[in-house]
């Protein structure tokens, strides 16, 4: 084949498409070659000069991430002579470096630690006193940047270059005065501040939301996808299940959709996951006032209300924040069973939603609205015009509403003020994970749901692209339920009922 | 030894600058020649006469050029007149004598590698060379030497002249075109090399002024003619700055394979009086230093000095007389690259200001005999694991020093 080329990396042949270089080629065949500067979405700058190998038959040691591999070149990453490099490479970095690892964020994760156990183990020959520099600068509403933690890989400043295209970030002086920084007194204010500090190898760039909050050993990680907007970008969340406390979301590499990159409003769609934020059990209004009750009593009186009103009275109004498998068992149930028609889409009254930023965050800020949009063609047997419909099903005049709230608080601020709609109608249920939900007048129940890092299922993006939230954690309320369980229980509860009724 | 002089063969003639001069001692008459050749001649020509790049590696000339794509649409010359190598003061020198000698040399290379335009990168510490050169090119252009059309061909090179603000690093040939392309004078991963994507990511040879301004010389009188001068892997002639104590420090046009100690003790009129030789450095700061025994026999050529364990470099010969404590020598030397580094690749910046900041533990009493032992490794793992040769181009002296003279440190260390 023409278009590959197989050498030999300690032993193992390789094959690799041409134009690999050595580095890339490495990660493929799992072998480690310690790096700093070279990252897998960013140009090569070869320069933290870590990454070396041998090659046969070359006069000196190379570089791996700008070694392109060709046909029969033999590479090894464990001659003495490299090991001694690595050993040395990690020495220079570390010379300057503040060792503050005991408070720094970046501890548990970081590419100095990690490489100094797997490469380095040697005694410090550096009694000299380090070069010092400016701490803890603030250079954004989301960043700190330690510029004696910094070891110049460069990762932050191609960032701003090659993604943001901003180029805020330089390096300025030269030599071991070498630092970073903005130009002037100017700060980093784009949505992707905090990939920066994701980029950074070392805690030089660490984020001002995370700072301090948690040592990263005590947290869990699962693979979810962020719903702040359209786009459906692949992340990771953190959380520490023994709190129940989420800390913070980073990207996954996902080559089809958001590379290595998140946005920083992504970042923020874990707060309201939270407890103090949370709708925490089922709540009814009884006699004018609300009381909280098992979710089966909750269920059962809205069972009871469309059974009363019939199903054609009653209405459903449906975000777009839910998973494909949460439409599917809601329509299943509602729609198929049941026989309710009235369905609407519950969205921004006003959105931008076909803009785009030119690198991630479009201007639709649900997540699912695709996989919305086909349910409900499923149901209605025609595509509905994407739209708030919420004006239009009050005018319908139901007598019974079933609501799947919004549920990231700051995509969908208008969520309170639009429930106001509602005031009149005689049975208004909100399956909302929200706790504000329960301040709105005019509801009749609210059910409390899971959100989206505590579930798994799937997204439709705005090209239709199938999302997955491949990991849940246990959900921070223990009564949370997802729209499957939820109908599975009042499908249940249901039948209880009926079979109670013949008996 | 016979040689004829290239490169100062307008040493006193007056008005040497003039392009009045230049022409009636047979200026110009050279690129005349070569435009009407092919560039595959003229490289060949360059390639034959053996000529090596004068900047201190000593590439072949010709066969630098040959890198160049044929079919590339926009390649550029850079000259590089940063003459930054401490001790090194040759390229100006021939600015001094005759600018218009680099101005043919570059028309010559230029019209070899395909170049229409051509830049001269000089340092902004010189100062009335810049205006010499200026002067130079203005006249050039007024009569017919730059421009388009050239000798009525349609051969076109257009000459700027850029100022650099004096960055050791800038002349270091990708520093030079970060520098020229407006960026910070960092050096460039390689590859690419600039042969295939250098300035504006265009070909680019970098050529030293010397190198340049040889070129005339050989397409009139032949590869032949170079030959006959110098060693066989070394030919022609080569500019030698000698400094330190000695009677007639200078500049000295000399065939390679000239012999050191003759440089030294005859042209450069030896010692100043009371003054002993202890060591020299035989090709500008980053060259190891020799002993006085090293170099009993020592010709100057890029193979014999290679073989002692020192290499010639840009010709700089610095002399060394026997009170020149060589702790303070080092501390000059690792003070110069901490300064120099352009800080991208770690172990230069980190292992420059590692060597400086334990040479300056001397001057605090804090040092230690071991120390010596400790900047030889630092300096054997800063070298050959960076993007340019400035880290090796301070751990070589430095390893010299610490070996050599690993007794008398220790005794400064000691303070006795
Ligand atoms: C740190 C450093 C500084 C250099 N400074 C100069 C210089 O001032 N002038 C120069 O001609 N070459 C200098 N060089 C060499 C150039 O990189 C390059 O090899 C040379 O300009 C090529 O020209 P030549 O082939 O004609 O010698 C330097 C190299 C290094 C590593
Ligand atoms: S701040 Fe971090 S990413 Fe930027 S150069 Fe320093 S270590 Fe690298
Ligand atoms: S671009 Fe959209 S999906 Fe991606 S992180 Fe930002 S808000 Fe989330
Ligand atoms: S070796 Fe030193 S001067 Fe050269 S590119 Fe690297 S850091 Fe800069
Ligand atoms: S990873 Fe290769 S030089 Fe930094």
């Amino acid at each position: 084949m023409a278009d590959t080329v197989t050498f030999t990396l300690n032993d193992k042949n390789v094959t690799v498409p041409k134009g690999w270089t050595v580095m890339q080629a490495a990660k493929q065949a799992q072998v480690d070659i310690p790096h700093f500067c070279w990252h897998p979405g960013l140009s090569v700058a070869g320069v933290c000069r870590f990454c070396m190998v041998h090659v046969q038959g070359a006069r000196k040691l190379e570089i791996a991430c700008n070694l392109q591999a060709t046909e029969g070149m033999i590479v090894r990453t464990d001659t003495p002579e490299v090991k001694e490099a690595h050993k040395w490479g990690l020495e220079f970095h570390l010379i300057n470096h503040p060792l503050d690892c005991p408070v720094c964020d970046q501890a548990g994760e970081c590419g100095l630690q990690d490489f100094y156990m797997q490469v380095g183990k040697y005694k410090s020959q550096m009694t000299r006193p380090k070069v010092l520099k400016p701490k803890a600068v603030d250079l954004g509403p989301r960043l700190i940047l330690d510029t004696e933690r910094c070891i110049l890989c460069s990762r932050c400043v191609r960032f701003e270059e090659e993604v943001t295209k901003t180029g805020a970030l330089g390096i300025f002086d030269r030599g071991d005065r070498a630092i970073i920084g903005t130009y002037g007194e100017e700060k980093i204010e784009h949505n992707y501040q905090e990939n920066l500090v994701d980029v950074c190898p070392v805690g030089a760039f660490t984020s001002k939301k995370f700072r301090f909050k948690q040592r990263v050993w005590f947290l869990q990680e699962k693979s979810s996808i962020c719903p702040g907007c359209s786009t459906g970008c692949k992340i990771k969340v953190h959380a520490r299940t023994d709190r129940r406390t989420y800390y913070r979301v980073k990207p996954e590499i996902d080559e089809t959709v958001n590379g290595f990159w998140m946005c920083d409003k992504g970042r923020d769609t874990i707060a309201h996951l939270n407890r103090e934020h949370r709708l925490p059990q089922s709540q009814m209004r009884i006699d004018g006032k609300k009381q909280t009750v098992p979710t089966a009593q909750a269920l059962e009186s809205l069972r009871r209300a469309i059974e009363t009103a019939g199903a054609e009275e009653t209405a459903l109004l449906v975000s777009a924040h839910y998973t494909v498998e949460e439409y599917e068992a809601f329509f299943h149930y509602f729609c198929d069973q049941l026989g309710v028609t009235k369905v609407y889409q519950w969205r921004a009254e006003t959105e931008d939603r076909d803009s785009f930023d030119g690198i991630l965050l479009r201007g639709d800020e649900n997540p699912n609205t695709a996989g919305l949009r086909a349910a409900m063609r499923r149901v209605k047997g025609r595509t509905v015009p994407i739209k708030n419909e919420i004006a239009t099903c009050v005018s319908k005049k139901p007598k019974v509403v079933v609501a799947l709230c919004p549920e990231v608080p700051f995509t969908s601020p208008w969520f309170q003020e639009d429930l106001k709609q509602l005031a009149g109608i005689s049975h208004v249920s909100l399956w909302t994970c929200r706790y504000e939900a329960t301040e709105v007048a005019g509801i009749t129940s609210w059910i409390p749901m899971k959100g989206f890092a505590e579930k798994t299922g799937h997204f439709l993006n705005y090209e239709g692209a199938k999302r997955e939230l491949q990991e849940a954690f246990p959900s921070a309320t223990a009564e949370a339920l997802s729209v499957v369980e939820a109908v599975q229980q009042m499908a249940a509860i249901a039948t209880i009922t009926t079979e109670t009724a013949t008996l | 030894m016979e040689f004829t002089k290239i490169l100062t063969r307008f040493e006193n003639i007056p008005n040497s600058r003039a392009l009045a001069t230049y022409e009636k001692h047979g200026g110009y008459e050279a690129a005349k020649k070569a435009l009407t050749q092919t560039r595959e001649e003229i490289i060949t020509l360059v390639k034959d006469s053996g000529l090596r790049g004068r900047g201190g590696a000593g590439f072949p000339t010709g066969l630098k050029w040959s890198f160049v794509p044929k079919t590339a649409d926009t390649v550029y010359l850079l000259c590089n007149n940063d003459e930054g190598e401490p001790g090194t003061f040759k390229d100006r020198y021939i600015l001094e004598l005759s600018p218009h000698m680099l101005i043919e040399g570059m028309i010559i290379a230029a019209h070899a590698i395909g170049a229409k335009k051509a830049y001269i990168y000089t340092r902004c510490e010189f100062y009335d060379e810049i205006r010499w050169m200026n002067e130079a090119i203005a006249e050039a252009y007024q009569a017919g030497y730059l421009g388009k059309n050239l000798f009525g061909t349609n051969v076109q090179v257009d000459l700027d002249h850029y100022i650099g603000a004096g960055a050791y690093i800038c002349g270091e040939e990708t520093g030079l075109i970060s520098s020229l392309e407006g960026k910070k004078g960092q050096p460039k991963l390689k590859p690419p090399f600039p042969a295939i994507s250098g300035y504006l990511g265009k070909p680019t040879i970098v050529n030293n002024t010397e190198t340049l301004a040889a070129v005339p010389w050989i397409i009139t009188h032949g590869a032949a003619a170079h030959r006959a001068m110098g060693t066989e892997k070394s030919p022609g002639t080569k500019l030698f700055c000698v400094s330190g104590p000695v009677k007639k420090p200078g500049v000295f046009e000399r065939p390679l394979g000239y012999p050191l100690k003759k440089l030294i003790f005859e042209d450069a009129g030896g010692m100043l009086d009371g003054k002993q030789l202890k060591a020299v450095i035989p090709g500008g700061a980053s060259a190891p230093v020799l002993l006085p025994a090293e170099i009993e026999t020592l010709t100057l050529d890029y193979e014999a000095i290679a073989a002692a364990g020192s290499m010639l470099g840009s010709g700089a010969v610095m002399v060394i007389p026997h009170d020149q404590p060589m702790m303070e020598l080092l501390r000059i030397l690792v003070n110069f690259f901490h300064h120099e580094s352009c800080g991208q690749c770690t172990p230069c910046r980190e292992g420059t200001g590692w060597l400086a900041s334990v040479v300056q533990g001397v001057e605090e009493k804090t040092a230690t005999p071991e120390d010596v032992e400790k900047l030889y490794q630092i300096a054997v793992h800063m070298e050959g694991r960076t993007i340019c040769a400035l880290s090796d181009a301070a751990a070589m002296p430095t390893k010299a020093i610490t070996r050599k003279f690993a007794d008398e440190l220790k005794r400064s260390i000691r303070g006795i």
